[in-house]
C-alpha cells in the first residue's frame, strides 16, 4: 500500500497555510513507477467447509445431536480403556451377577441398586410366626431385604415352590410350540386328562398312560395313600417318536422323590459315551457338585476344562423357547475342586447361540432360580444331568436336561413384598462363610484381628483347643464381622487334614472379603455373568462404531468409483454396470447377509464384507446421477477440448461439483450400518466372541421380564446414538447442500 | 405404456431368475444339511429316495470312488444304498425342472422332515399375511392423517411435536420398541397375551394377540408415511398453482382438497400399493419375539436348524416380494401421472 508522505491537516491549517502558496513540489505522483495490484478483500475469506459449518451451527438440534454423539463416541473410546472391569469374561464370582444399576447412594428407590419385589413366595415351613417366613435364600439374602412385609396364606393358582396343599395337574408335552406357559390351558382343554389331584396325599400311584396323539402323552394319577409310587415299566406308546423325549413326572411335595422320571432316550447325536445321569432337584438349595457327579459315573478324576450346558428339549424354536430359556436361566451349579481357579465354573456361550440340532438349545448360566415373576408354575422342575464326552474337543461337558411338568394347580402359599438391595444381598453380610487360615494370617498381618487357634486330638479327630482359643476383631476394615447374636466360636472352626490348616465359618462382609474398601457400584448394573454393563455397553458401541466407519469408508470409496465410471462413460458400460447393481439391489440385505455369514462365519470381517456388498449401491447411484448431470456441461466440454484426460475430468472437474450431493447421500450410512448389524445380531447371527450393541441386546432379551435394566440401558444407548446420528446427518445434509433443505424431514 | 410395463416385468423376471440362481449356488455350496434324522432309518431312506427321484443324488450298491461326496449309507433288507451328491450344475438343472414341471422347491430336512418346503411356507404364509394386512390397514390412514396434519400446520407446535415423535420412533430399532411393548403391555399391565396363542386358545385371546404385532409393525410404517406425506404436502403448498387457486377465489379448504392433496398423492399412492405387495413378507424380528409361526420366524428357524431347502424358498419369497413391490411402485407412478416414466432413458 502506498505510504502517505505528506500529512496535510485541512481543519487546523497552520498560519502559513491560511494563504496557501502552492508550489510545484507539492504535486508528487504517488504511484509513479510503482506496480499496482488488486487489493485483497478486507473481509475474511470463507471456504465451502467453513460456510457449511456456519450453516450447520445455526441448526440448534443438530448441534446438540453432534455434541451428544461426540460424547458417546468419546465414552466408547475412553470407557473400555480405563474401565477397571474386564468384560471379555464374567466377573468370576457369582456374587457379582445381576447387580442392579446404581448411581445414587440409596434410600430414594431410584437408580440406587434396589428393586421393589412384590408377591414373592415365602417358606412357611420354618415356623408358625411370620417373622420366620423368608423367601428362598438362594435368590434373596436376608441382608439385602428391607421394608419386609409378609401377607397371610392365600389360595392361589399362582403357586410356586413353597405352595402346599391344593391340587395338581400332571402332564407331559413334547410337541411343537408348547411351553410351560401354556401347559395349563392346553391341559384343561383335554378331556382325556384328569385335571386335578389332591396333593394332601403324599403318595401317588401312576396308573396308566395314554397317548392322545403323537406329540403328547397323558398321565393318569390316582391318589392312594397305601400304594407306593412307581412308574410303569413300559410307558412308550407305539407311535411315539423315540429319541426326542425325556419323560419326567414330578409333583410338589415335601417328600420329593428322585425316581419318578424316566428317560426314554437321549437325543444328542454327538453322544459317544453316555456315562450316566443324576437328578438335581430344583427345589434343592444346596449346590450340586458337578465334578462329583462326573466322578460318580466315570473313572476320570482330572478335569482340565469343562463346561456345563443346559439343554431344553422338545421346544420349538419359536417364541416359546423364550420362556423356557428364562426358566433355565438361573440354574445354580457350582463346581468345586479341580476345574477352575475361581472355585466356580460358569457356563460358556449363550442361550440361543448354539443349537445342537433339532430343538435342543444350549444355555449357559450360573444358576437356576426359576424366577418368581414367572407365574408358569415351573419351579418344581427336575433337572437331569448327564455326562457326555465330545471326541473332538476332549472336553467334558455336562448337559442338563430340563423337563418340566405342571404340578401344583392350586394351593396355599404366603407371599411377601419388600425392597431388595442386590448389593447388600450379594456383596453384603454373608453368614457362615468358609474363611481359610491363610486369610486369617493375612488379616493378622494387617492388624485387623488377633487370634489364637490350637488343635488337640480328641477321639482321633482334630478339634480346637477351647482353653487357648482366642479371637478378637481390632479394626472395622476387617471382612469378618461379629454381631450381637453371633460371635466366632471354637465350634465354627474346622480342621482340614489335607492342607494342615483350618477353615473358619464366619460372618463376613463379602465385598471386603473380596478386597474392596467400599461397596462397589455399577452404573448400569451387571449381567448374568457379573459383567459391568456400563463397560460392556460402551465396548459394544465401540465395536459397532468401528464397523460402521469401516463399512462407510469402503462403501463410499467403492460407490464413488463405481458411480463415476458408470455415470461418466454411459452407454454399454453404464448398462452393464446398472444391471449388476440392479441384481445386487434386488437381493434383500438380510438374505445377502445370511448367505455371507453362513459361508464365512460370524466374525467382524464377515460382517464388514456382508455390509459392504450392498452398502455402496446408494452412493454409486447418487454419484451416477450427478455425473449424468455434470458431464455434459460446457466447462467439461471446454476442458476436454483442451485435451484433459478422462481421469482429470472425473477427478478435477466433475467430482468436486458433485461431491456435496454425494456426501449428503452417504452421511446416514453409519447409523444404518449400526442398525443393520444390531438387527442381524438380534436375530441370532451376531458376532461371536465380540460384543456389539445388537449382541448385547440379543443376549439379554431373555432377561426382559426379570431384569429389564439389562435391556433398558443398551436400548437407550442405541436409541440415543441413532437419534443423534440422524439429527446430525440431517443437519449436515442441510448445511452441505442447502438446496435439499427440508426434504424428507 | 404397455410396452414399457412389459419391458419392466421381463427385466424384473430376469433379475429374479439371476438372484435365485445365485442363491441356489451359494446356499447349496454350504453343503447338504444334517440328514441323519435322529438316526431314524426309515425317514432317512425316504428322504434320500425322494432326493434321488428329484435328481439331486444318485445311489450305488457299493462304495464308488470319484463320484463326489458320500451323503449316506443305508442298508435295507433287499439292498445296500450308497447315496452320492450329484454335481452342482446337474442339481441346478434338475431343480429348475422340478420347479417348472412339479412346482417342487425342495424337501425340508429338519423343520418337518420330508415335508415339501413349499407346503411349509404355504402353511405359514397366511399368519404373516393376516398380521401384515391388519397393520397396513391400521398404519396407512393414520400415517397419512398425521402427515397431512403436520404438513398443513407446518411450523406450529403440532408439526414440531409430530416431526419430533417421528424422528425418535424412526431412530429406535424396532426390536427395542417391540421388546418394551411386550414388557409393558403383557408382563406389567397383563392386558395382552405375552406370546402368540395356539389354535386351541379362546377367540378373545386370539383377537388380543393381534395388538402387539399390529402396533409394532405400524410404528415404522406410520412414521414413514407421516414424514413422506408432510414433505410432499409442504412442497405442494408452496407451489405457484396453489397460489393461483387461492387467487381465483377458492377457499383454503377447497384449494387443499382439490389441488394440494391430489398432487401430493402422486408419489404417495404408488408407495401404498407397494406396501400392499410387502404384506407377503414376514417381519423376522417381530415373529421371533412374539412367537408368531409365520415365514419370518421360519426364516430364522431354517438358518438355526440348517434347513437350507426351506431357507431357499423363504429367501425366494422375500426377493420376489421386494422386486414385485419395486415394479408396482414404478409402474403405478406411470399410471397415476403419465408424465413419469421411472427408470426409462431420457
Amino acid at each position: 500500500m502506498a505510504k502517505k508522505n505528506n500529512d496535510f491537516d485541512l481543519v487546523n491549517l497552520p498560519e502559513a497555510a491560511q494563504d496557501p502558496e502552492i508550489k510545484q513540489e507539492d504535486f508528487v505522483l504517488q504511484q509513479a513507477d510503482k506496480e499496482i495490484h488488486e487489493q485483497r478483500f478486507q473481509t475474511k475469506p470463507t471456504t465451502f467447509f467453513k460456510d457449511s459449518l456456519k450453516r450447520f451451527s445455526k441448526n440448534k438440534s443438530s448441534v446438540v445431536a453432534a455434541y451428544i454423539l461426540g460424547f458417546l463416541i468419546l465414552l466408547s473410546i475412553v470407557v473400555p480403556i480405563f474401565s477397571p472391569h474386564d468384560v471379555s469374561t464374567g466377573a468370576g464370582d457369582i456374587a457379582f451377577n445381576y447387580l442392579q444399576p446404581k448411581l445414587f447412594d440409596g434410600g430414594t428407590g431410584f437408580w440406587d441398586g434396589t428393586v421393589q419385589k412384590t408377591h414373592i413366595p415365602v417358606d412357611t415351613s420354618k415356623g408358625d410366626n411370620k417373622e420366620d417366613w423368608w423367601p428362598n435364600p438362594t435368590y434373596y439374602k436376608k441382608s439385602g431385604i428391607s421394608n419386609y412385609q409378609v401377607g397371610d396364606f392365600e389360595f392361589t393358582t399362582d403357586i410356586t415352590e413353597y405352595g402346599k396343599g391344593g391340587y395338581a395337574r400332571i402332564g407331559y408335552y413334547s410337541g411343537y410350540g408348547l411351553s410351560s406357559a401354556r401347559l395349563d390351558s392346553v391341559v384343561s382343554q383335554d378331556t382325556n386328562f384328569i385335571p386335578e389331584l389332591d396333593l394332601t396325599h403324599t403318595t401317588l400311584t401312576l396308573t396308566n398312560f395314554e397317548t392322545v396323539n403323537e406329540e403328547k402323552i397323558m398321565a393318569y394319577y390316582e391318589a392312594d395313600e397305601s400304594a407306593p409310587k412307581e412308574l410303569p415299566e413300559h410307558v412308550i406308546p407305539e407311535n411315539f417318536e423315540l429319541g426326542t423325549t425325556t419323560l419326567l413326572f414330578n409333583y410338589i411335595d415335601e417328600d420329593i422323590s428322585e425316581t419318578d422320571y424316566q428317560t426314554i432316550q437321549l437325543v444328542d447325536k454327538k453322544v459317544i459315551h453316555n456315562v450316566g445321569s443324576t437328578l438335581i432337584n430344583a427345589t434343592d438349595t444346596d449346590p450340586i457338585v458337578i465334578s462329583d457327579v462326573i466322578k460318580a459315573h466315570t473313572s476320570e478324576t482330572k478335569f482340565t476344562n469343562f463346561y456345563f450346558s443346559i439343554v431344553v428339549e422338545g421346544v420349538e424354536g419359536t417364541g416359546a423357547d423364550k420362556s423356557v430359556c428364562s426358566l433355565v436361566k438361573n440354574l445354580v451349579i457350582k463346581a468345586t475342586g479341580t476345574p477352575s481357579k475361581n472355585e466356580k465354573a460358569y457356563f460358556e456361550g449363550d442361550i440361543f447361540s448354539e443349537t445342537i440340532g433339532g430343538n435342543v438349545y444350549r444355555a449357559n448360566i450360573p444358576g437356576i432360580s426359576f424366577d418368581d415373576a414367572m407365574n408358569f408354575n415351573t419351579r418344581n422342575s427336575k433337572i437331569k444331568v448327564s455326562s457326555k464326552e465330545y471326541v473332538n474337543t476332549g472336553f467334558w461337558s455336562v448337559e442338563t436336561l430340563i423337563k418340566y411338568t405342571k404340578a401344583v394347580h392350586m394351593g396355599v402359599c404366603a407371599f411377601a413384598s419388600f425392597t431388595y438391595d442386590s448389593y447388600a444381598g450379594s456383596l453384603g453380610l454373608v453368614e457362615h462363610y468358609p474363611v481359610p487360615e491363610s486369610k486369617f494370617e493375612e488379616y493378622y498381618r494387617k492388624g485387623w484381628i488377633d487370634y489364637n487357634v490350637d488343635f488337640k486330638t480328641v477321639a482321633g479327630k482334630e478339634v480346637v483347643d477351647e482353653s487357648t482359643f482366642y479371637f478378637e476383631i481390632k479394626s472395622d476394615a476387617c471382612p469378618v464381622t461379629e454381631s450381637d447374636d453371633w460371635q466366632l466360636k471354637a465350634s465354627d472352626i474346622v480342621y482340614v487334614a489335607s492342607s494342615e490348616s483350618f477353615i473358619a465359618y464366619c460372618n463376613v462382609t463379602y465385598y471386603r472379603y473380596l478386597g474392596y474398601d467400599k461397596m462397589p457400584s455399577f452404573l448400569f448394573g451387571t449381567d448374568k455373568t457379573g459383567r459391568d454393563m456400563f463397560t460392556y455397553v460402551f465396548d459394544g458401541l465401540k465395536n459397532s462404531l468401528i464397523l460402521g466407519v469401516i463399512t462407510f469408508v469402503v462403501c463410499f470409496v467403492f460407490g464413488l468409483l463405481w458411480g463415476s465410471i458408470s455415470g461418466y462413460f454411459g452407454g454399454t458400460v453404464d448398462l452393464v454396470m446398472e444391471r449388476i447393481t440392479d441384481i445386487l439391489h434386488g437381493i434383500p440385505w438380510i438374505v445377502l447377509m445370511t448367505i455371507v455369514i453362513l459361508h464365512a462365519g460370524q466374525n467382524f470381517g464377515t460382517f464388514a464384507i456382508a455390509l459392504c456388498l450392498t452398502g455402496w449401491i446408494g452412493t454409486a447411484s447418487t454419484t451416477r446421477t450427478q455425473f449424468y448431470r455434470f458431464r455434459g456441461r460446457e466447462y467439461v466440454l471446454a476442458s476436454r477440448t483442451l485435451g484433459a484426460s478422462d481421469g482429470r475430468l472425473i477427478l478435477k472437474h466433475i467430482l468436486p461439483n458433485a461431491m456435496g450431493t454425494i456426501i449428503t447421500g452417504a452421511v446416514l450410512m453409519i447409523p444404518s450400518v449400526i442398525f443393520s448389524e444390531a438387527t442381524i445380531s438380534y436375530l441370532g447371527l451376531g458376532f461371536k466372541g465380540m460384543s456389539s450393541l445388537g449382541v448385547i441386546l440379543s443376549n439379554n432379551q431373555v432377561e426382559l421380564l426379570t431384569y429389564p435394566y439389562l435391556l433398558l440401558f443398551p436400548a437407550a444407548v442405541i436409541a440415543l446414538v441413532m437419534i443423534s446420528f440422524n439429527l446430525f446427518g440431517n443437519g449436515l445434509r442441510d448445511a452441505i447442500n442447502p438446496s435439499l433443505k427440508g426434504e424428507d424431514q | 405404456m404397455l410396452k414399457y410395463s412389459i419391458k419392466r416385468i421381463i427385466l424384473a423376471l430376469i433379475t429374479a431368475f439371476i438372484i435365485l440362481t445365485l442363491t441356489f449356488f451359494l446356499v447349496k455350496s454350504l453343503g447338504i444339511t444334517d440328514t441323519t434324522f435322529g438316526s431314524k432309518e426309515n425317514v432317512k431312506f425316504a428322504f434320500f429316495m425322494k432326493q434321488y427321484y428329484l435328481g439331486y443324488v444318485v445311489y450305488f450298491e457299493e462304495p464308488t470312488a470319484g463320484y463326489g461326496k458320500l451323503l449316506a449309507h443305508i442298508s435295507t433288507l433287499e439292498q445296500e444304498y450308497y447315496f452320492y451328491e450329484r454335481p452342482l450344475l446337474e442339481q441346478y438343472w434338475n431343480w429348475l425342472g422340478n420347479i417348472v414341471t412339479k412346482w417342487d422347491w425342495g424337501t425340508s430336512v429338519t423343520i418337518q422332515p420330508n415335508a415339501s418346503a413349499i407346503d411349509i411356507i404355504a402353511e405359514r404364509l397366511p399368519t404373516s399375511l393376516v398380521i401384515n394386512v391388519f397393520s397396513v390397514i391400521f398404519s396407512v390412514p393414520l400415517g397419512i392423517g398425521l402427515g397431512i396434519l403436520a404438513g398443513l400446520k407446518k411450523n406450529t407446535w403440532i408439526d414440531h411435536f409430530i416431526s419430533t415423535a417421528v424422528m425418535i420412533f424412526i431412530s429406535i430399532p424396532s426390536f427395542v420398541v417391540i421388546s418394551f411393548l411386550i414388557y409393558l403391555l403383557c408382563y406389567q399391565a397383563h392386558i395382552l397375551p405375552s406370546i402368540w396363542p395356539t389354535p386351541s386358545e379362546p377367540m378373545s385371546t386370539k383377537v388380543l394377540a393381534f395388538f402387539i404385532p399390529v402396533l409394532s409393525l405400524s410404528f415404522g410404517s406410520i412414521c414413514g408415511y407421516t414424514r413422506f406425506v408432510r414433505a410432499e404436502l409442504c412442497e405442494v403448498m408452496s407451489s405457484e398453482y396453489l397460489l393461483l387457486a387461492r387467487t381465483k377465489g377458492l377457499t383454503k379448504n377447497q384449494a387443499i382438497t382439490r389441488h394440494a392433496l391430489k398432487n401430493a398423492f402422486v408419489p404417495i399412492l404408488p408407495s401404498i400399493l407397494a406396501e400392499f405387495i410387502g404384506i407377503f413378507g414376514g417381519s423376522m424380528i417381530l415373529e421371533k419375539l412374539y412367537g408368531i409361526p409365520g415365514i419370518g420366524d421360519l426364516y430364522i428357524r431354517a438358518i438355526n436348524e440348517k434347513d437350507y431347502n426351506v431357507l431357499m424358498v423363504d429367501m425366494a419369497i422375500f426377493t420376489t416380494v421386494g422386486l414385485l413391490a419395486g415394479i408396482v411402485l414404478d409402474l403405478s407412478y406411470g399410471f397415476i401421472d403419465p408424465r413419469i416414466r421411472m427408470g426409462e432413458k431420457k
